[in-house]
């Protein structure tokens, strides 16, 4: 500053942009880029070998047109269509049934005060197995379950529904009990303070305020639904999948890109059914 | 105060902490059935602090709440509910349940009462005919019957307040905590409310606790107990409320609450809510000295 010392130093103003506020988060944030690079390396990734390859994916593409408009194609692809929408839409709604009891029991509610250790223990074990319960299945990836019921019941959409059915219980699950328990508070401590059992408070006080949220979770769990349902077919589960890896085996790449197109045109429109869907209930 | 054998509610040395907060340091209280009494105190003096070891839902650091002569931290699960049963509570506000029609909140003055297939028979299809008559009952009484089938959700602030007592009315409780019911509605509704409250304790003989705001509100009141810093600080009939009391009660408080002398002089220009009326109207309430 070419100002007399007696001046005071001008403090800079933070920008908008975010930017760590303590001292350990500027450590988290130099941990987190120094994890993001060593992925780079350990990944192979190579921005320069993907420009390379773009001469061969615009062979592939190219391969894809014209698409395969053939009468027997577009009837398979209509069949695979419906039955991937069929299997994503019970999946959605098996699961948030299978969700509800299991999210019930799952919500934590207050402690049981003046109660011993041991009732307190007992108790709480419920909680803890539906919990460990949505976990297992929310964890297994949809195409993992689906695996396993094809081994169990063999090939065909059966298996995928269940498949979607079971991770969608463990995903809902998950999601219906945080939405249980953070619902406004006041309702139910009222029903507590007269005299309400838990079951009594979660039926009357917590499932009314929670059934729009819930609803609209389901509706988004469709649509994550018939995005796994399109590729469970790749291990023989049923859905569009299973004629895409046919054609794919048999480079017939203009009946892949039918399959591809229609795919992404079932998708699009379970995302616009499912956003008018929570537009509504979301607010309830 | 004339004792009954069995006080309605006792408190002693009751204290509770929540981590390094002291909301009640120390209470020794005793109500008696069928008393009316007005707590008052700043914010955070722990008046609900008070209705909530009443109703257990806090645990206590230290020392006994007796309602109706039993240890309500030593009650079994079903003695509990028993005990709450007899309890009933209006807030503030939000004490309804929204999504729920109004007849069905009212409904859940009784859900104590309900065995388990009672419960999933009430959820699923409502209250029985016998049940819905004295809801409808009760809504006459608060002048809401014909909503009885509405969100309650659609009503206004003030006409849901009116539904909670509908609920206290089915409910008929022999304690009665009413946690500042006044503070979100319109003087009109607020007496309203007041009124009916008061109604609905003489006709149970039932014991009220109202948390206050309004000190002038509370003046009606025959006995007046104050809190401060989880400690009682006064606890009389409210003639002996004195400007020097209310300071230390209220202190540090933006808004200094009108001492006994000022309340009979004209209102304020100011027009603060419950003041004007009550000067006027003090009669109206038919209160009853004990």
């Amino acid at each position: 500053m070419a100002f007399a010392p007696a001046e005071p130093p001008v403090r800079r103003i933070p920008p908008a942009l975010p930017r760590p506020r303590t001292p350990v988060g500027s450590l988290v944030l130099l941990v987190a880029i120094g994890a993001t690079g060593l992925s780079v390396y350990g990944t192979e990734f190579d921005l320069v070998e993907l420009v390379a390859g773009a001469g061969p994916i615009e062979r592939f593409v190219l391969q894809m047109f014209p698409p395969d408009l053939s009468m027997i194609t577009l009837r398979k692809t209509g069949q695979g269509v419906v039955e991937t929408f069929q299997m994503s839409l019970l999946g959605a709604v098996i699961g948030g049934v299978l969700a509800l009891p299991l999210a019930a029991i799952g919500t934590a509610d207050a402690p049981t005060l003046g109660a011993s250790r041991i009732v307190r223990l007992v108790g709480a074990a419920p909680y803890h197995l539906a919990r460990l319960v949505l976990n297992v299945f929310r964890s297994i990836p949809d195409i993992l379950w689906a695996l396993v019921f094809v081994v169990a019941l063999g090939l065909g959409p059966f298996p995928g529904t269940l498949a979607l059915a079971v991770h969608s219980a463990g995903v809902l699950g998950k999601l219906f009990s945080e939405t249980l328990e953070t619902v406004p508070q006041r309702p139910v401590e009222a029903l507590r303070a007269i005299g309400a059992s838990r079951l009594q408070r979660l039926m009357f006080g917590r499932l009314p305020q929670a059934a729009g949220s819930c609803l609209s979770l389901t509706m988004y769990q469709w649509e994550c639904n018939i995005r796994s349902a399109a590729i469970l077919g790749f291990v023989g589960a049923g859905g569009i999948g299973q004629e895409i890896l046919i054609a794919m085996n048999l480079f017939d790449y203009p009946r892949v890109a039918t399959l591809t197109g229609a795919t992404i045109l079932a998708v699009l429109l379970v995302d616009r059914l499912s956003a008018a869907g929570r537009r509504r209930f979301a607010a309830a | 105060m004339t004792s009954r054998g069995t006080a309605a509610v006792a408190l002693e040395e009751v204290e509770v902490t929540f981590g390094a907060v002291r909301a009640l340091a120390g209470v020794s209280r005793v109500v008696e059935r069928g008393e009316r009494v007005a707590v008052i105190g700043a914010s955070g003096a722990g008046k609900s602090t008070l209705f909530d070891v009443l109703t257990r839902a806090v645990p206590l650091r230290r020392g006994r709440v007796l309602v109706e002569g039993q240890d309500i931290m030593a009650l079994g699960s079903r003695e509990l509910r028993a005990a709450r049963r007899r309890i009933g509570v209006i807030y503030q506000a939000y004490g309804l349940v929204p999504q729920l029609s109004v007849g069905m909140n009212v409904a859940l003055g009784e859900v104590a009462d309900l065995s388990g297939t009672a419960t999933l028979r009430m959820f699923a299809r409502g209250p029985g005919p016998a049940t819905s008559a004295r809801i409808v009952a009760a809504l006459e009484r608060v002048g809401l019957s014909d909503r009885v089938a509405d969100r309650v959700d659609n009503l206004s602030g003030g006409q849901q307040q009116r539904v909670a007592v509908a609920r206290l009315l089915l409910q008929s409780p022999s304690l009665i905590l009413a946690d500042e019911p006044l503070s979100a509605v319109d003087p009109v509704t607020g007496r309203r409310v007041l009124g009916a409250l008061l109604e609905l304790a003489a006709e149970q003989d039932a014991t009220l606790l109202v948390n206050l705001h309004d000190v002038a509100l509370a003046r009606s009141f025959p006995r007046v107990v104050a809190l401060v810093g989880g400690q009682v600080a006064f606890d009389g009939p409210p003639a002996d409320l004195s400007a020097e009391v209310l300071t230390e009660i209220y202190a540090g408080e933006p808004l200094d609450p009108v001492p006994a002398e000022a309340a009979d002089r004209e209102p304020s220009p100011l027009g603060r809510p419950g003041l004007p009326l009550l000067t006027h109207d003090r009669e109206g309430y038919g209160l009853r000295a004990r």
